[in-house]
């Protein structure tokens, strides 16, 4: 209990001593306004967005589509990446598309897709589910992959068909690779959201921050960095990292 | 597996207030979409026929709301904290009353145009 | 020896030959003229447009660009971040307090910072370059923190019983077992500095692998397009095969450790 307090009391010091120093260099630095704006006026500027019902908006939208991506990650890219991963032919196959195309983010598949869809909802929803699909796609094979052969040897022997050894031995013994995959899927794709946002610009969190930056509202950009990390961190928190801890603890298997 | 033993995990727990955060604040603007709307408004929205309207805020509008506005219908003008907008579908408008930003919907005036 | 060559020309076959599918699929589709060229050229074109931006240099410029903006921020940010993540982690009150306060601005890390850098540093080299510094900083940071920290105390207090030293203790135990923690987050941040790199070359400056390929697709050339994602893949399997794998084999052979990745 003791640590706790200990712990907290230095937090609330050193927030205290943060917004004291940025308070102060804000109003003595010698630059432009624009350049520091105080943490107050970072303050105001989430009150305002609050009050005109920007800001819930550009979080929903931008939220909606990670969402989208996640869920299609999960629902599309592990069954496919575990498939792909059974067979060992098709594995090796496959290994090295999938790490190519890795390699490529969404992103710079972005130019290409502008060619082909415009300014518009659907190129930002291609490049950041390719983003999302080929890390979650990769990891299910590896993790597939990794299984021991002495675990599916072991069922042969008790006589398991096919989709017994693919439910028991296969799909758990994937598991912590298939939430490492998820997480780095993630990962990659909300910065390649917030990317396209940018570039494609037309609502969501990216085009908040890039749009504030040509009008010199620099509190709104703070603001808006400052929300990406927090959904960030809470997405982190609240769902990948239980994810990733419930299947290795669960399964028992040493990661890596 | 008990369901209460779900309410463990910090992913349900958060899921599950997320979830009543968001039912209540739907309700709320449901509730208080009517209260946006000019009286005066009210027969007209029974008709099918597009409205002209004048849309108040609480702030001078951003390029935002004027976009969001367009979706709706063809904006005409700004004047202050007011927009103006053409060819409304009833539906729309009560969807444009939901927002929470929106003050007020009301006719508009002749000598606005 | 003919065995070992051989058996490494099979194992190159077999690892391109998924791509020579591919290539031929690609050829095969524009064969058929489903698709107007803008969409999608032939490989052939794809390749002369190659051929020409090699020729005349317009291609080693801008991977120039984007590698030496890479190299610059790995060589300045890597070891200040080691080395503060060491600092900070040894010191037991502090890194409690900053270990949370490095995960959030690694959460923040790349591209969102884009607007700041810009209105503090205009468009430009500069900003990139901070986007890069940033991304690869925190992410090594907060990795080498937590790897310090997380170096199980009995192996402290091992050496402690033998009679170390604090510095024996920093330096047998402590920087050895963050290692794996270590080389986890110079890894991720090139792979996430990178990528940050591509898209800030595409808003903010006019040189570089990602403002080729933005610019190109301004002017509908779609060859030029693809010639920069062959380029930047091929870049990256290079960056893979000849940095990462190695430093991780180095460091997992000497110091016997399985590496973990985060």
């Amino acid at each position: 209990m003791e640590r706790y307090w200990e712990v907290a009391s230095t937090w609330v010091v050193i927030l205290a001593a943060s917004i004291a120093v940025w308070s102060f260099a804000a109003a003595t630095l010698p630059v432009p306004d624009y350049f520091l704006p105080p943490p107050s006026a970072v303050l105001s500027a989430f009150v305002e967005l609050m009050t005109k019902g920007m800001l819930p908006t550009f979080i929903g939208e931008s939220l909606r589509r990670i969402l989208f991506a996640a869920l299609l990650g999960l629902f599309v890219g592990v069954p496919l990446g575990l498939l792909l991963g059974i067979s060992r032919g098709i594995a090796d196959f496959a290994y090295p598309v999938l790490n190519f195309f890795q390699s490529v983010s969404g992103i710079a598949w972005l130019p290409l897709m502008l060619i082909w869809f415009g300014f518009g909802e659907r190129t930002i929803l291609v490049a950041v589910n390719y983003t999302v699909l080929f890390p979650v796609i990769f990891n299910a094979l590896l993790g597939v992959r990794s299984v021991p052969p002495i675990y599916v040897n072991a069922l042969r022997t008790l006589g398991a068909s096919r989709w017994r050894i693919v439910r028991d031995v296969l799909v758990p013994g994937a598991l912590p690779n298939i939430a490492m995959g998820v997480r780095l899927g993630l990962a990659y794709g909300w910065r390649a959201l917030i990317a396209a946002e940018m570039l494609v610009g037309a609502n969501g969190l990216g085009f908040m921050i890039f749009n504030a930056q040509t009008f010199h509202l620099t509190a709104r950009i703070m603001l808006g960095m400052a929300i990406i990390g927090a959904l960030w961190v809470a997405l982190d928190y609240f769902f990948l990292r239980p994810l990733e801890e419930a299947t290795i603890a669960r399964w028992g298997m040493v990661q890596r | 597996m008990s369901p209460l033993v779900l309410l463990r995990h910090r992913s349900v727990v958060f899921l599950l207030v997320v979830a009543v955060a968001w039912g209540g604040w739907e309700l709320f603007l449901t509730l208080t979409a009517p209260g946006r709307i000019d009286p005066a408004l009210r027969p007209a929205l029974e008709e099918r026929a597009p409205l002209a309207v004048a849309i108040t805020f609480g702030f001078a509008p951003e390029n935002f709301h004027i976009r969001l506005l367009q979706s709706y219908g063809v904006v005409s003008g700004v004047q202050g904290t007011t927009v103006f907008v053409n060819r409304v579908s009833p539906d729309d408008l009560r969807r444009i009353a939901r927002y929470y930003w929106v003050q007020q919907i009301t006719m508009q005036s002749e000598r606005a145009k | 020896m003919m065995r070992k060559w051989r058996g490494s020309a099979l194992a190159i076959g077999r690892g391109a030959a998924p791509f020579v599918f591919i290539l031929i699929a690609w050829m095969l589709v524009t064969r058929t003229g489903m698709l107007p060229t803008m969409f999608l050229p032939p490989p052939s074109d794809v390749a002369r447009t190659a051929w020409e931006m090699l020729k005349d240099g317009s291609l080693w410029i801008n991977i120039g660009a984007s590698v030496g903006r890479v190299l610059v921020s790995l060589v300045i940010s890597v070891p200040l971040a080691v080395g503060l993540g060491i600092f900070v982690g040894l010191r037991r009150k502090l890194s409690p307090v900053v270990e949370p306060i490095a995960g959030f601005f690694n959460a923040l890390s790349g591209i969102a910072w884009l607007p700041l850098a810009v209105t503090w540093f205009g468009l430009g080299w500069l900003s990139v370059t901070f986007i890069m510094f940033n991304t690869i900083f925190f992410l090594v940071f907060y990795n080498t923190l937590v790897g310090v920290r997380t170096v199980p105390r009995i192996f402290e207090h091992a050496v402690r019983t033998l009679g170390g030293s604090r510095r024996h203790i920093i330096f047998q135990v402590l920087i050895p077992g963050a290692m794996p923690n270590i080389v986890t987050g110079i890894r991720m941040s090139i792979g996430f500095g990178w990528r940050a790199l591509i898209a800030a070359e595409m808003i903010a400056t006019s040189t570089g692998l990602g403002f080729l390929i933005y610019n190109a697709s301004n002017f509908h050339q779609t060859d030029t397009i693809l010639v920069g994602i062959v380029t930047i893949g091929v870049l990256w399997l290079l960056t893979d095969r000849l940095v990462l794998q190695p430093i991780e084999r180095w460091t997992v052979e000497r110091w016997g450790l399985v590496s973990s990745d985060r």
